[in-house]
């Protein structure tokens, strides 16, 4: 079966530090995949060339069959980061939930505005994605009354009444309160028995060991380790890894 | 014995609220006390013709619907200005950024009193003659569309780079992100000075008089206090008028700036 992602001879500079360098990556649907590494390991550019926030200095990134090479220019070319992003949704580790709209309207304004969806039909939708999050009793308060937890809740629902392919996850956790993680992590397990491609970038070891399929480590732009939750966590072949793990254990105490 | 029980907190904060409650009364009553002098003052040391007033206040107060249209008119042209100048600033292009910026220094540091003598005494000599109230409205336009520029570019710039790349994972284009995100926050952010300017401008438009030609406040004041030699009445009948358009215009900014600092919290 033909992946549904799939990063090719990826590099990403930004100016002369080379952040990103040679990553070749393939993610099958269904499956969850953790980027696990230190802070500036590039996991996070990695997730954000996928949808072009970052534009990658070389190689190519194929969505669900769109393929887009990297150095394009032209109308052509922003279609097709255009289509990309409609198949991919994301989820940022600072919520930016729309401050001037409620609920409900942060969930429905990327069906309306960008999709043309109707609006009523919206609105059904984007109900019954706060209600999988657990959210649409909230529905009309603004972001400012929510806590984080719920903020992110509320911007997984946006994402996901998108309809994405592929969901993305830059720290999604890492900006809340301890209290507050489980609610979260909560919906994104359910959402992998759902059966959603997710790629997430966490801190979160006891998630990537519970619920991913795969955790791939990143070191210095690089890949340093992708296997099985289990095999990584037991036996990481990496000196790297096991130096991050490690650290994460003794965190976690 | 009954006991009330409140958290040393709460004690703290009703101790706060006397003190608040107490300094407001006391600045009331100081307020009042300082208008009764002021009234004193022009009603017995300073002899005053309140027949004048009494004969010239219909006709100094006509003036008010004028200086009410040259600020509307001056607003409005300096806002458009101003949001054009702010995006300018906050572009990456050169000669747009320097067109934006050149603007605001332009106007900025030259007085306002000379762009309104500009355009109603240097232009003609170029063969440009245009309505005098034009000639009022543009440089008050221009001027507080430099200034506001500011103001602008400060709520363009108060929306943070996550809300954009929120948008766009979305899937919105560059044009939709401008007007369905930034722009409504950026505006929230800046309706309140723009509402303190609108009140400067109703003061500033006075300056308009000098071209004599349009009929505002200041205009009509001192026409009949040159001619009746009643300066001091005119004057200070002039001044109780755009006094009073400041306080129920600086009312109405309140309640505007309380009505959206609501929808923040």
């Amino acid at each position: 079966m033909a992946p549904i992602v799939r990063v090719t001879n990826l590099d990403k500079y930004f100016g002369h530090l080379h952040v990103l360098k040679d990553i070749s990556v393939d993610v099958q649907s269904r499956e969850v995949v953790c980027l696990i590494g230190r802070s500036g390991s590039g996991k996070s550019t990695l997730l954000r060339c996928i949808n072009f926030l970052e534009d990658p200095s070389h190689g190519s990134i194929e969505v669900d069959g769109i393929k887009v090479e990297s150095g394009g220019k032209g109308k052509e070319h922003r279609q097709l980061i255009h289509d990309v992003r409609l198949k991919t949704g994301m989820v940022f580790q600072e919520f930016n939930l729309f401050p001037h709209m409620t609920v409900l309207e942060n969930v429905i304004e990327g069906p309306v505005i960008v999709k043309g969806m109707d609006r009523k039909e919206a609105i059904a939708f984007a109900e019954e994605n706060l209600e999988s999050v657990g959210m649409l009793f909230k529905k009309d308060e603004y972001p400012l009354r929510l806590s984080g937890g719920q903020k992110q809740r509320v911007a997984i629902a946006r994402a996901l009444t998108m309809q994405p392919r592929v969901m993305l996850f830059d720290e999604p956790t890492s900006a809340l309160d301890p209290e507050l993680i489980g609610e979260v992590l909560t919906v994104m397990k359910k959402l992998a028995k759902d059966g959603m491609t997710m790629l997430v970038v966490t801190h979160e070891m006891g998630f990537a060991r519970e619920v991913a399929g795969r955790v791939i480590v990143m070191s210095e732009g690089q890949l340093i380790e992708d296997s099985q939750p289990d095999e990584l966590f037991k036996n990481p072949k990496d000196p790297r890894t096991k130096s991050l793990i490690d650290r994460y254990r003794t965190g976690e105490q | 014995m009954v006991q009330t029980q409140k958290s040393q907190a709460e004690l703290l904060f009703d101790a706060q609220q006397r003190k608040v409650r107490l300094f407001r009364t006391n600045v009331t009553i100081s307020w009042v006390i300082l208008l009764g002098l002021l009234i004193f003052i022009f009603s017995g040391p300073i002899e005053i013709d309140t027949e004048f007033i009494r004969k010239n206040a219909a006709f100094i107060s006509a003036g008010i619907w004028q200086t009410l249209f040259i600020s509307i008119l001056s607003i409005i042209l300096a806002i458009l200005l101003a949001l054009l100048a702010a995006l300018g600033r906050l572009s990456t292009i050169p000669p747009i950024y320097a067109l934006s910026t050149f603007y605001v220094s332009l106007l900025r540091g030259t007085p306002l009193f000379l762009q309104i003598f500009f355009f109603y005494l240097a232009l003609p000599q170029l063969g440009i003659v245009l309505p005098a109230i034009w000639s009022g409205i543009l440089p008050l336009g221009l001027n507080y569309g430099a200034y506001m520029s500011e103001t602008f570019r400060a709520g363009l710039s108060s929306v943070s780079k996550g809300q954009r790349e929120a948008a766009t994972a979305l899937g919105m284009t560059p044009g939709q992100t401008m007007r369905r995100i930034v722009l409504p926050q950026a505006l929230r952010f800046a309706i309140p000075p723009m509402g303190n300017d609108f009140i400067s401008m109703t003061k500033d438009s006075a300056l308009v008089s000098a071209t004599g030609f349009v009929h505002e406040i200041m205009w009509r004041a001192t026409r009949v206090g040159r001619a009746q030699f009643n300066n001091l009445e005119a004057l200070i009948v002039a001044a109780i008028f755009y006094w009073g358009m400041t306080l129920i215009l600086t009312f109405f900014q309140s309640r505007l700036e309380a009505y959206l600092s609501k929808g923040d919290r």
